[in-house]
């Protein structure tokens, strides 16, 4: 059976980051997955991370550059935690020994907002 | 007011491969550092870069001196102090340290805690640097290329240097020190970053502007009489 929906007081409040991700390998939406928990994981601990609620809501294939493989995603956060993760999310460097830089280009309040960085 | 002080200069391409998605994420100006044997060399495609760059984003070369020698290092400096817009010595020896900020002709100490087991500074050399108005510059990449235990000791120099920041008051400037466009990130996260490990966002702001400062005092030197004193060439 279904939990009933909370009450809008009650619901968390989101935001959602916009993120291009630069990265020497291909790599697919549940790789991302793993290198956001990683990194905040990792930068934040996991006492910290709980708070964030992250969650890849979208992930976009982008034209490649010269020698790199660019993507761009929408990933969710809890509306107090956004600059705690996307510092996280800055300092990732490395996935499975391949090269990776991931920087937020925007921030907003809702997806289809975010949509307009894609 | 994105100035960034010290982003790892390489090749013409590389350079405006670099500048590019500096410009893309925000950065206003950055000067590419090179070290004392390869900033002549460098010199010879400024132009060229100069005019790929011209509507991009403003740009600027660092000497980044790169010695254990004390005197060498006063060599150099003296030697480069009208060709280059900003002069910065990699710190990490102690007695490196002190003599860069006891030297009012050198603009910035970069990493004094690099490959040591403290930040580097000390109440001592706080006081100089604020006397010679010498910046101490931390560097992102530091951070971002170390991982675990090492990243956390980093991390803790930094805070060690917050502390010396907040009684003394000397310019502290904030830099990427990107060797390529992994390393680049947007202003907004290398702030957010900054602000993580305990600086408050007027801090930061104030690096940038000190960052600045730098740049702009640098135009005038060659003007300096004394401290103080300066040649004023307009007939008011």
């Amino acid at each position: 059976m279904k939990l009933k929906v909370l009450p809008p007081t009650l619901r968390k409040n989101n935001r959602y980051l916009t993120v291009e991700i630069k990265v020497t390998s291909p790599i697919v939406k549940d790789d991302l997955v793993s290198i956001v928990w990683d990194a905040c994981v990792r930068f934040q601990g996991e006492l910290n991370t709980s708070n964030y609620n992250l969650w890849v809501m979208k992930f976009y294939e982008q034209e490649n550059g010269e020698n790199y493989y660019c993507y761009k995603a929408i990933v969710r956060c809890q509306r107090d935690y956004a600059d705690e993760v996307r510092s996280a999310l800055a300092l990732a460097n490395k996935f499975n020994n391949n090269r990776i830089a991931i920087t937020t280009i925007g921030l907003s309040g809702t997806i289809k907002a975010s949509q307009k960085y894609i | 007011m994105f100035f960034d002080l010290n982003i790892n200069g390489s090749s013409l391409d590389d350079n405006l491969k670099i500048a590019i998605e500096a410009s893309k994420y925000g950065w206003e100006h950055i000067n590419f550092s090179y070290d004392q044997n390869d900033f002549k060399q460098a010199q010879e495609f400024k132009n060229e870069l100069s005019q790929d760059l011209a509507e991009i984003i403003n740009f600027d070369y660092t000497l980044e001196i790169k010695s254990n020698n004390i005197n060498e290092i006063r060599k150099i400096t003296r030697k480069f102090r009208n060709r280059a817009s900003c002069i910065s010595v990699i710190g990490g020896d102690l007695k490196v340290n002190r003599a860069v900020l006891e030297n009012v002709q050198i603009d910035v100490l970069s990493r004094p805690y690099l490959r040591r087991y403290d930040s580097g500074l000390n109440h001592v050399l706080a006081k100089e640097a604020l006397k010679n108005n010498v910046a101490v510059e931390l560097c992102f990449k530091d951070v971002l290329k170390s991982y675990l235990a090492p990243r956390s000791k980093v991390i803790s120099n930094f805070k060690d240097i917050y502390a010396l920041y907040r009684k003394f008051d000397f310019p502290l400037i904030l830099s990427s020190r990107a060797e390529s466009v992994f390393d680049i990130r947007t202003t907004h996260d290398f702030i957010a970053f900054f602000a993580q490990t305990g600086l408050t966002t007027s801090e930061i702001e104030k690096s940038f502007l000190s960052a600045r400062n730098i740049l702009e005092f640098n135009k005038n030197r060659d003007k300096m009489i004394l401290t103080g004193v300066r040649r004023v060439d307009d007939e008011a």
